[in-house]
């Protein structure tokens, strides 16, 4: 167990701006050694910046870091992998031309001459495979590893470059229920070794089954620090959102009706190996939200985009309201009915370096009564942004604003008053709470409870399982691109769903699962 | 048809690919790090005036080389710091060199060399060419090998070379990631910019032996915008040969082989326009092509079918 | 973008001080008067009335080809093969300007201009494809193409257009057709006019109406364009067919304005002029008239700086190069604005939107 006082990092009063953010004002962390410390708090609340000082990325505006009692002026990833700190991000540093064992030595390469010794590298690797029974495929490339095994490359690669601190970048986000009890073995036989580990997660069940001592953050600032001992989650998430939270919605079974969505037995082509859709089919009913589960990478985003035209269909139909909609224009998706909130709205969602009154009007601005002819009609723009931003309580109000200023949430409700507003039939919500604060989910997820109300169908995908679980009423679970099962929400828990989404077919789990 | 297809056009092809060659491996390496060098054109221009501009006043090809390297390496590092330093966009700082390159050679030939157009003159030293006696008198094999320009050699030790940087050593899978995914070599510890900037040098040092060969070798003269064109030329066969510099130099063949079909098909009547269009209707039509490969391969590894 | 352009016009200056000091250094390395050479080329450039009207003239498809290279790369393409088009819009007016028949010279006129831009935006069609559907680099497509078109262009009027006079260019084109002088004995000719009305149109078409709005949005980013039902990759074949059509007119207005007919070889890299216009002022549509304006002067003075100051006209063009580099760096004079960055204005940035200017800011509804 940790020493009292054997503080291996300590970071004080830090202070980082970004252009349009104080993202940290004032924090606070230490890190004993031997030791697994979570540091948790919402969305932008700060954890991940105040740890990327630490590795060096970012340089931070004030305060002091110290390393091994050291005061570290300049870090650089160079001088904190040097002083043995690691990381493993919330996106993964791997390159996916290259192999995973070049991925593995990069930056640390053993030499022969000028040439790259691989046999070396690969003995170097192995020894960490097998002390903590992470298995990695050394040749295969990146682009043919599952989510998980790049996963474990990512923390072979901090071990190697001979890190004694891993700083661990919501690492769950990405397993499923039963991953991460294996998971948390190999942190704990870590800790066991000696390494001491900063766990950032907003999820508090984990962080209570895991931790030694608790940080929280609050809109960049420091909460407390805490003992697990001396702490339950309800005061967690007291201290994670400033107030009482209450995110369980009453769930409520609409009168469900015919089909709005028909997907027959889907093939589609897939960034990754494992992320090419083979042969789905489901269909999402009226009234009724139908959640995709499954770890990240399993074809849910190629499912979305393949029914949204946005991927061509290379096999089966996609039909929406009766009406055969197989690898039409997004355009003529949207006029057939559908409608959707994309998994990325800064990419797709939104137009970062339009105002706010451009975005909404974005898919309809050539109708009347915004555009006569060519002409645009900037009044009737502005009145229809009006209306939606105090609809949907976007702030700021102010509809000339560019949306890249915007805080997660209000990016987010722009985007979800766009689709609501579009009243269509069928509503895709693809990771609709992603990097939003608590506020925001609140309300969009009783958005998407009214929507459902009006009879529409909704198609709900989201990586995070307590929302799936929370919001639809049926579950698909998604495995390398197949369907693993359909569950009704009645009889759906974390640990049925979570085995599916391991690729275990639900009458294996006895056998399976020891 | 004896005209066209006979035994020295194999050397005819080495002949003119060798100019592109360079220019194709200034862009090679720097596509590594995902720098699209639009600048090789200006890098080679600018140092194939000063290698013929050295070469008149100092009488040596050697120093003449190597001042057209250095000037190669000035004309990469404004673009790197442009684009490195002051966020220029990669694109609009290779066109602003390109730009640079035009007026300033064309200032350069006014100024220093007192003539406007076109510069000859029996003072230019050229790069040697290579007489192998024993080679005499054996016919083809003196057809192919004998009488190499010193600098055609050496486009082919680089391209070995280029290919053993990049896929064997160390330094080569840094580019090689830093091109790929920068954060990854950030978070390495490895520094981007540097690595950037050692790129933009390495890439000057060839498009400076690309245009010291072109004025020094392939021709012994300089005229405004002597290039014209094979810059671009360069990156399409980088585009061609797909970042790999021994496929690149394929690429560079093929060019050298069109030009000099082309040139030799003057003689049956066509119209020299269309003769000297012919290369760049034919770099077009490769570098769709290799587009369009590349495109389907992407489609084919993507494809659940 | 996280920084924030700062006042574009200040900018502006400043890299143009810049780049007049590393001139004037140039030349006095070289043993020349700085102070002389810029001093002839302001008269050169605007005292008389052939000198201001030789301006004009230079302007105009400075002007054009400067706004066409910005419409392309508001749909984020590098569209530098102008020139091309400005070659095949060229003939193609001299063509129909010679051998189509007579009929009154304002239809006739238009006529020209609607063939050329025809071809100009066909000709700029073809690397707009090749991009969208195949992701070829279309700098260097433009680039290679051009030399066709340049080829091509020299064939027919040295070939089939000929005028047999033993020059290299086609027979002139119907007297009525020419465009007025307006600036005698300069060579400035009502095509200014034809000039403005098209920029303005250009203007109109780009910040008021759809047309626009679908240019700017796939231009900023492409994917959300998708996503919202505009095709982007049509998108991007209309804006560079627009930037070729303006190319066109380009030619067209050489052609009856200036010289009757096709001469082999004329433009002399025009396009280049335009191209630098526009991409110092960061391809702000807005501030690419008045670059052009700038970039005209300087051609039209160099003749006089040469000859009665004795620098090589040359010199013109690698000041302006050196200028275009300087303009390219985006942060160049952030260092000046450093201090001032105090905390209303970082609070004002996330209020305010991104200034007049700024190409990526993308401000456009006023």
């Amino acid at each position: 167990m940790a020493a009292k006082d054997d503080y291996i990092v300590e970071m004080s009063d830090i202070d980082k701006s970004f252009p349009a953010v104080h993202a940290v004002d004032g924090g606070q962390f230490t890190l004993r050694r031997g030791e697994i410390h979570s540091l948790i708090g919402e969305n932008g609340a700060g954890k991940s910046t105040m740890m990327k000082m630490l590795y060096g990325l970012y340089r931070p505006d004030g305060g002091t870091i110290k390393i091994n009692g050291k005061v570290m002026e300049h870090l650089t990833p160079g001088i904190s992998i040097g002083e043995g700190i690691g990381m493993v991000h919330q996106e993964f540093m791997l390159v996916n031309d290259l192999t995973v064992l070049e991925n593995v030595i990069l930056g640390f390469e053993p030499k022969k001459g000028v040439i790259i010794n691989f046999e070396e590298s690969r003995a170097r690797i192995n020894k960490y495979v097998e002390t903590y029974h992470m298995d990695i495929q050394p040749d295969k490339r990146i682009d043919q590893i599952s989510v998980g095994e790049a996963q474990r490359v990512e923390i072979i690669k901090t071990l190697y470059r001979g890190a004694n601190v891993l700083i661990l970048d919501e690492p769950t986000a990405v397993l499923t229920p039963q991953e991460c009890t294996k998971f948390f073995e190999i942190l704990q036989e870590l800790r066991n070794d000696g390494k001491s580990i900063v766990f950032i997660s907003h999820k508090l069940n984990e962080v209570m089954e895991i931790s030694d001592r608790i940080t929280v953050m609050r809109t960049g600032k420091y909460i407390a620090t805490v003992n697990k001992e001396d702490t339950n989650t309800t005061e967690l998430a007291k201290m994670m959102v400033g107030r009482e939270v209450f995110l369980s919605i009453e769930k409520e079974k609409a009168n469900i009706g015919a089909p709005i969505l028909e997907l027959k037995d889907i093939w589609t082509s897939g960034e990754k190996e494992l992320s090419k859709i083979r042969g789905v089919s489901f269909d999402v009913r009226a009234g009724e939200i139908v959640g995709i589960a499954g770890v990240d990478g399993n074809g849910q985003s190629e499912l979305i985009e393949a029914v949204a035209g946005l991927r061509k269909v290379e096999k089966g139909q996609v039909i929406l309201d009766g009406q055969d909609i197989t690898n039409d224009t997004p355009f003529e998706a949207r006029k057939a009915g559908l409608t959707h909130i994309p998994e990325d709205r800064n990419l797709r969602g939104l137009n970062r370096a339009l105002s706010i009154e451009e975005n909404l009007v974005a898919w309809r601005f050539e109708e009347k009564p915004f555009a006569t002819g060519i002409n645009r009609n900037k009044k009737e723009i502005r009145k229809f942004a009006e209306d939606l931003i105090e609809k949907f309580d976007i702030r700021p109000t102010e509809p000339t604003v560019i949306t890249q200023s915007l805080s997660g949430g209000n990016a987010q409700k722009i985007v979800v008053a766009r689709e609501v507003d579009a009243d269509g039939k069928l509503l895709i919500a693809s990771q609709p709470s992603r990097g939003v604060d608590i506020g925001a989910i609140e309300s969009i997820r009783k958005i998407l409870n009214a929507v459902k109300k009006e009879g529409k169908g909704i198609l709900l995908v989201s990586a995070d399982l307590e929302e799936v679980l929370a919001l639809s009423d049926r579950i698909v679970v998604m495995y390398e691109g197949r369907i693993m099962g359909i569950v009704d929400s009645e009889d759906a828990t974390s640990d049925n769903v979570g085995l599916l989404m391991l690729g275990e077919r639900l009458d294996e789990k006895e056998k399976e699962v020891s | 048809m004896n005209d066209v297809f006979n035994i020295t056009l194999i050397y005819a092809t080495i002949r003119s690919a060798t100019p592109i060659l360079f220019a194709a491996l200034c862009a090679t390496v720097t596509q590594q790090a995902d720098i699209l060098n639009i600048g090789t054109e200006g890098i080679m221009l600018t140092s194939a005036f000063v290698a013929v501009l050295t070469s008149v006043t100092t009488g040596s090809w050697l120093i003449a080389i190597l001042m057209a390297i250095v000037s190669g390496i000035a004309i990469a590092l404004i673009m790197a710091v442009a684009n490195i330093r002051y966020n220029a966009h990669i694109c609009a700082a290779g066109i602003a060199v390109n730009m640079f390159a035009l007026a300033i050679t064309k200032f350069g030939l006014q100024q220093f060399l007192g003539t406007a157009g076109t510069f000859t003159s029996p003072d230019i030293k050229a790069i040697p060419r290579i007489h192998i006696a024993a080679l005499d008198g054996i016919p083809v094999l003196n057809d192919i090998f004998n009488n190499w320009c010193v600098t055609e050699v050496f486009g082919i030790v680089m391209v070995i070379v280029l290919w053993f940087l990049l896929f064997k050593t160390v330094w080569g899978l840094r580019v090689r990631c830093v091109g790929r995914l920068p954060m990854a070599a950030e978070t390495a510890g490895i520094n981007v910019r540097r690595m950037k900037y050692e790129v933009m040098i390495i890439s000057g040092v060839l498009g400076g032996l690309a245009g010291a060969h072109l004025s020094l070798g392939y021709s012994q003269m300089f005229a405004d915008n002597i290039t014209n064109g094979r810059g671009f030329m360069g990156v399409a066969a980088m585009n061609f040969g797909g970042m790999n510099p021994l496929l690149v130099w394929v690429g560079t063949l093929i060019f050298g082989f069109i030009d000099s079909v082309g040139a030799r098909l003057q003689a049956y009547g066509l119209p020299s326009q269309f003769i000297l269009m012919l290369p760049y209707i034919f770099t077009i039509a490769i570098l769709v092509l290799a587009m369009w490969r590349k495109g389907r391969m992407n489609e084919k590894a993507k494809s659940a079918l | 973008m996280a920084e924030k352009k700062n006042n574009p016009y200040i900018t502006l200056l400043l890299t143009l001080l810049l780049s007049m000091v590393v001139g004037a250094i140039f030349m006095l390395v070289l043993g020349f008067k700085p102070f002389d050479a810029y001093v002839q080329l302001f008269k050169g450039a605007f005292v008389g009335k052939v000198n201001l009207g030789t301006t004009l003239q230079k302007f105009v498809p400075i002007l054009l080809t400067g706004v066409g290279f910005a419409v392309a790369s508001k749909v984020g393409c590098f569209n530098a093969g102008i020139e091309g088009e400005l070659y095949l819009g060229a003939i193609t007016a001299a063509w129909a300007g010679h051998y189509l028949p007579k009929m009154p010279a304002f239809l006739h006129i238009l006529v020209c201009l609607v063939l050329a831009m025809i071809v100009g935006a066909l000709w700029a069609a073809i690397p707009a494809i090749l991009k969208v559907k195949w992701d070829v680099n279309e700098i260097c497509v433009c680039i290679l193409s051009t030399y066709v078109a340049k080829f091509f262009t020299s064939w027919l009027c040295n070939g089939p257009l000929s005028a047999k006079t033993g020059m290299p260019q086609t027979p002139a084109v119907h007297e009525n057709i020419m465009l007025t002088q307006i600036m005698k004995p300069s060579q400035a000719n009502t095509g200014l006019f034809i000039a403005f009305i098209v920029v303005a149109a250009v203007i109109w078409l780009l910040y008021r109406s759809t047309v626009g709005y679908k240019f700017l949005t796939v231009g900023l980013n492409s994917a959300h364009a998708d996503y919202m039902g505009i095709n982007s990759k049509k998108v991007v074949i209309q804006g560079m067919m627009l930037s070729g059509a303006l190319g066109g007119i380009a030619g067209t207005i050489e052609v009856l304005g200036v010289y009757g007919y096709f001469l082999d070889n004329f433009s002399l890299n025009i396009a280049n002029d335009g191209m630098l216009s526009s991409m110092i002022v960061w391809n702000d549509i807005r501030l690419v008239p008045l670059m052009a304006f700038f970039v005209a002067s300087l051609k039209a003075g160099a003749l006089s700086m040469e000859r009665f100051a004795g620098v090589p006209r040359s010199i013109v063009d690698t000041i302006t190069a050196i200028f275009i580099i300087f303009a390219t760096m985006e942060t160049l004079f952030h260092f000046l604005y450093k201090k001032k960055k105090t905390k209303e204005e970082k609070a004002a940035m996330t209020i305010n939107a991104a200034p007049a200017g700024s190409e990526k800011g993308g401000k456009k509804d006023e």
